[in-house]
């Protein structure tokens, strides 16, 4: 596989938010599930890693859109900020890995992946003090909200993207970043 | 995991199941607005007026319509509760040493509960009143003003129309993934909750290997039928609007005109 098509790349876009909307379904069982391990957010990082920032921005809107209208997570109250949050983890991962070819794949995947969530956090933070909590949102909250409870689902999405990612290259269902000569 | 939780469509012939998709997403936008934008008493008579004619209107038995609010009952009354005994104001009702109940905080605590039941019962009712289907169509009708900024708007509704497709797929992989790790003693019934959240780990590669090559082979079926892209697809027409869609979006938009206002 040389290089993924227009058709691949808008079906695998689909089967990622359609994953949106059954990883947490599958994560029901555990109570905060949702909230700390963040499944959604993993189809979102793949999507655009492996397909670019447009599909990554499309499945970060429509994967927690999708998702709230059909199993009610996340409820319609979170899902604005929820929807900003992703759009940017989808967008600036897949920037970021368009941009950044230090010759080694998991050093671009790791720095990808890292700047993605801190500016998804940043942005989703700013959306909530200036425009959906205006006035009621603070420092301690945003750092605990999104830092403090959130860390294992930070360390789950460093391990499970790049983790997936080799999976992938192994199967041959993405085209290798770097190919052997 | 074979069921969604809720929110599933409901098949019905009630005036809501019968409105037009894409009114009714308008409408709900706008109902929704309306409950947002409610401050005063009267503000909150009104949305929860809008919300029970709508339920009226839905026919859905009660019970499944107030679903998505059962198992919340506690994380509300948390929030209020927080509201109402931490909030800052000028108006205190008892000093005490931890706790300083004030009437803007009780307010604010309401405000924020009927807030939360509001917006879940409404989200509740449009999905239990639309087909999926239906809704991916009133999103691309939506969605056509965005073609004026280069979106394409036919390839975002073949995506989403494929992701809703996909959903029941990989659903079934996701059980026959679980079922394959059950017998290879995963522990997903374990009590102890990192035990059972760290036996569920291991099903996310396989999910996304499988995910990925259902993908591979349909995007391989669909290039060697010769499809390229969705702008030049097809498409059925769509279906003209009829009084009642029009009656529905003028009462929503009525009710969201006199919340806006309403003194605040």
């Amino acid at each position: 596989m040389s290089k993924l098509s227009s058709v691949q790349r808008s079906l695998i876009t689909a089967v990622c938010i359609g994953l949106c909307v059954v990883l947490p379904i599958m994560f029901h069982s555990i109570p905060n599930a949702g909230t700390v391990i963040s499944p959604m957010h993993i189809p979102v990082l793949l999507s655009g890693l492996v397909c670019g920032w447009s599909f990554g921005l499309l499945c970060g809107l429509a994967g927690p859109l999708l998702s709230s209208l059909l199993t009610g997570m996340p409820p319609l109250v979170y899902l604005p900020s929820m929807l900003v949050e992703l759009a940017t983890y989808g967008l600036v991962c897949g920037l970021m890995f368009n941009l950044i070819f230090t010759k080694k794949l998991y050093a671009d995947l790791y720095l990808s992946l890292v700047t993605a969530l801190l500016a998804g956090r940043i942005v989703a933070g700013l959306a909530k003090a200036f425009l959906f909590t205006p006035g009621n949102y603070t420092w301690a909250a945003w750092i605990t909200s999104y830092f403090i409870t959130l860390w294992p689902g930070l360390v789950i999405q460093l391990t499970l993207v790049p983790a997936i990612v080799a999976a992938l290259l192994k199967a041959k269902l993405i085209p290798p970043r770097y190919p052997r000569k | 995991m074979n069921t969604l939780p809720a929110g599933q469509y409901r098949p019905g012939d009630s005036p809501l199941h019968r409105l037009d998709a894409r009114i009714k997403m308008l409408c709900f936008l706008l109902l929704m607005t309306t409950v947002l934008r409610a401050s005063s008493l009267w503000g909150y008579t009104l949305a929860l007026a809008a919300v029970l004619a709508f339920l009226r209107l839905s026919r859905l038995p009660l019970r499944a319509a107030v679903a998505p609010i059962r198992g919340l009952g506690w994380f509300l009354l948390a929030v209020f509760l927080m509201n109402a005994l931490f909030f800052p104001g000028e108006d205190i009702l008892a000093a005490g040493k931890f706790f300083h109940p004030t009437q803007s905080g009780i307010k604010q605590g309401f405000r924020v509960t009927a807030n939360v039941l509001f917006l879940l019962i409404l989200g509740n009712l449009l999905t239990m009143t639309t087909l999926p289907t239906q809704v991916t169509a009133a999103l691309l009708s939506l969605l056509q003003p965005l073609r004026l900024l280069g979106v394409p708007t036919g390839e975002v509704a073949m995506i989403i129309s494929l992701a809703l497709q996909f959903i029941p797929a990989l659903m079934e992989e996701t059980e026959l993934i679980k079922m394959a790790q059950l017998a290879r003693g995963a522990r997903f019934d374990s009590k102890k909750l990192p035990e059972r959240a760290v036996s569920y780990l291991p099903l996310v590669v396989p999910v996304f290997i499988a995910a990925f090559r259902r993908a591979e082979a349909l995007a391989l079926a669909m290039e060697a039928r010769g499809y390229r892209n969705a702008e030049n697809r097809t498409k059925s027409p769509k279906e003209p609007l009829r009084p009642q869609d029009y009656a529905a979006l003028t009462v929503c938009t009525l009710i969201f005109l006199v919340q806006f206002f309403l003194p605040r």
